[in-house]
């Protein structure tokens, strides 16, 4: 029996007044995937983090993790998930070590050499005091607690915030490791690259709204293609401008610029009645497809 | 889990208590070996019944009269206010404004547990301070050539202890239950010093004396606990407003959303 989903949001809503806030989110995050949650500044990624670790208090709607009601069994939910807040502090006073250790004795317990590892592969400096630190490696610090006690589902808000590409090439290793290991993921990120490399779907929010849950390669195929094609001669391009689903196309002598969105196939045999002696593929932009999201003007 | 709590809250608070109790045990010495010199002269001049009640009595002649004007009338309730309305307010609004609750409460912590875990470290501290100033009374009274029974001065300090405590609950009501450490710390100041003046001005008319019994100035030092020992029933409603208060405290703060 494949387990249940490890995070169902129904209808989840926080309403700030004047259009801000979260507007009953449906989302569902299957156990062991990991979900980007992409959306603008503002969109409200933040808000339904801090609402399934019951920081705030839903409006309306609810939400289960790992099969736990989060406004009745909350304590249950937290023990079992590990959460990096977007914004967070540590006591400046004391050391990363000290800061860990009080954390995971909050959390009920963690073995003092899974924090050693974990600093290890961050190149965590556990030594100093939080106040010493620079941002970075703060982050590095809420990273470790996240992950200090293995938990089964893991909700992250922006975690490679002033992460060095080194120290996020460990992160994204760990994180497919998690994966892995069958455990669960919640991401959210501005960074598109990041998503793109670690997450299997994706969750788009704007103004408070779930805007589109899907895979990765399937947003990708709804981006704009753009082709260059060299024919050995200089064809009529009528029968190709009229495919559905092309936005351009330009002749520059026998040089051919297609930009054209859907379905490949057409395209194909359209062309396969010319000669063609090159065809250059330039990767379908996934940045376009998400800041048609982004703007709301998403067909 | 309580235990690590409480723990930090004493690690982080432990230095400033201390040289407060520091602060009072030495200043509180002080005051006694003036007593047999300035005591007596001071004695001779007219001061209006109505000021010596505002500063803690008049008959200073006495060595009770003396320390309580000198050290139980302000300096005493404004060092223990000042140290209960830091930490209470520190500790909750003061933590949640730098985020810190961001990932603590993220962890299984009931917030009710948090908070009293708290409030206990705090009230340690506080009692903490309430014995550096039975032992500066002590030396105070002997270097003074004796004249009040430890009793008393332990009744004394006791009342500072349950006054402070009262105090720190409405600052800790306050931290929790707003979030934002410069306001609650500013209406418990604020709250504290109408306190204060309501109890030495409403004696002055019958029409406003009633008015004394809304401090907690009026429940710490109507009884004159250095002269009559303990005061069952104005300790007792000290106690109950620390209860309320900090009923109020955790209700308000499990309810709310956290900011930030």
């Amino acid at each position: 029996m494949s387990p249940g989903p490890a995070l169902v949001a129904q209808r989840l809503s926080k309403d700030y007044g004047s259009g801000r806030g979260l507007f009953e989110l449906d989302l569902e995050v299957r156990s062991g995937e990991i979900l980007g949650f992409l959306g603008p500044n503002g969109a409200g990624k933040s808000t339904t983090m801090r609402l399934l670790l019951g920081l705030i208090r839903p409006t309306s709607g609810s939400a289960r993790m790992l099969g736990l009601d989060i406004a009745r069994d909350g304590l249950a939910v937290r023990r079992r998930v590990g959460y990096l807040a977007g914004d967070f502090g540590l006591y400046p006073q004391l050391t990363g070590a000290a800061a860990l250790r009080y954390l995971a004795r909050l959390q009920g317990g963690v073995a003092p050499v899974r924090i050693a590892e974990l600093a290890d592969r961050f190149a965590a400096d556990l030594d100093r005091p939080v106040r010493e630190l620079s941002s970075g490696n703060r982050q590095k610090l809420g990273l470790i607690q996240a992950f200090m006690h293995d938990p089964e589902l893991m909700i992250l808000d922006e975690p490679i915030t002033g992460l060095d590409p080194l120290v996020q090439r460990s992160f994204h290793d760990l994180l497919g490791e998690v994966r892995d290991a069958g455990r669960t993921v919640l991401l959210s990120s501005h960074t598109l690259s990041e998503v793109d490399r670690v997450a299997d779907r994706v969750a788009i929010l704007r103004a408070g709204r779930l805007v589109v849950v899907d895979e990765l390669a399937r947003l990708r195929a709804q981006a704009v293609r753009r082709w260059e094609v060299e024919l050995a001669d200089s064809p009529a391009i009528d029968d190709i401008r009229r495919l559905p689903g092309v936005h351009e196309t330009e002749l520059d002598g026998r040089r051919l610029r297609i930009a054209f969105e859907g379905p490949v196939d057409a395209i194909v045999k359209a062309l396969a009645r010319h000669e063609v002696l090159d065809i250059r593929v330039h990767e379908g932009d996934l940045e376009e497809v998400f800041l048609r999201y982004y703007r709301g003007d998403e067909r | 889990m309580s235990a690590a709590i409480f723990g930090l809250e004493l690690r982080f608070r432990a230095r400033a208590v201390a040289s407060a109790a520091l602060g009072l045990v030495a200043l509180t010495a002080l005051v006694g070996s003036l007593y047999p010199s300035l005591g007596d002269s001071i004695a001779d001049v007219e001061i209006p019944k109505e000021i010596g009640d505002f500063i803690g009595g008049s008959d200073l002649a006495t060595i009770q009269g003396w320390l309580r004007a000198e050290i139980m009338a302000v300096y005493g309730p404004v060092v223990f206010a000042v140290i209960a309305i830091t930490s209470a307010t520190a500790t909750t609004a003061g933590e949640e404004e730098g985020h810190v609750f961001a990932l603590v409460l993220a962890k299984p912590v009931p917030r009710r547990r948090l908070l009293l875990a708290k409030a206990a470290a705090i009230a340690l501290l506080l009692g903490a301070l309430s014995v550096a100033v039975l032992v500066g009374l002590r030396i105070a009274v002997a270097i003074a050539g004796g004249g009040v029974a430890t009793a008393q001065l332990a009744a004394a300090s006791l009342h500072l202890l349950a006054f402070g405590l009262a105090v720190g609950a409405l600052a800790l009501a306050l931290g929790a239950g707003t979030g934002q450490r410069g306001l609650a710390a500013g209406v418990a100041a604020g709250i504290t010093l109408v306190m204060y003046l309501v109890n030495g001005i409403a004696p002055v008319s019958d029409a406003t004396s009633w008015l004394r019994y809304l401090t907690l100035f009026h429940y710490y030092e109507g009884g004159d606990p250095i002269a009559n020992g303990i005061d069952a029933a104005g300790l007792a409603v000290l106690v109950l407003v620390t209860t309320l208060l900090l009923a109020v405290a955790v209700a308000a703060f499990e309810r709310r959303d956290l900011r930030g």
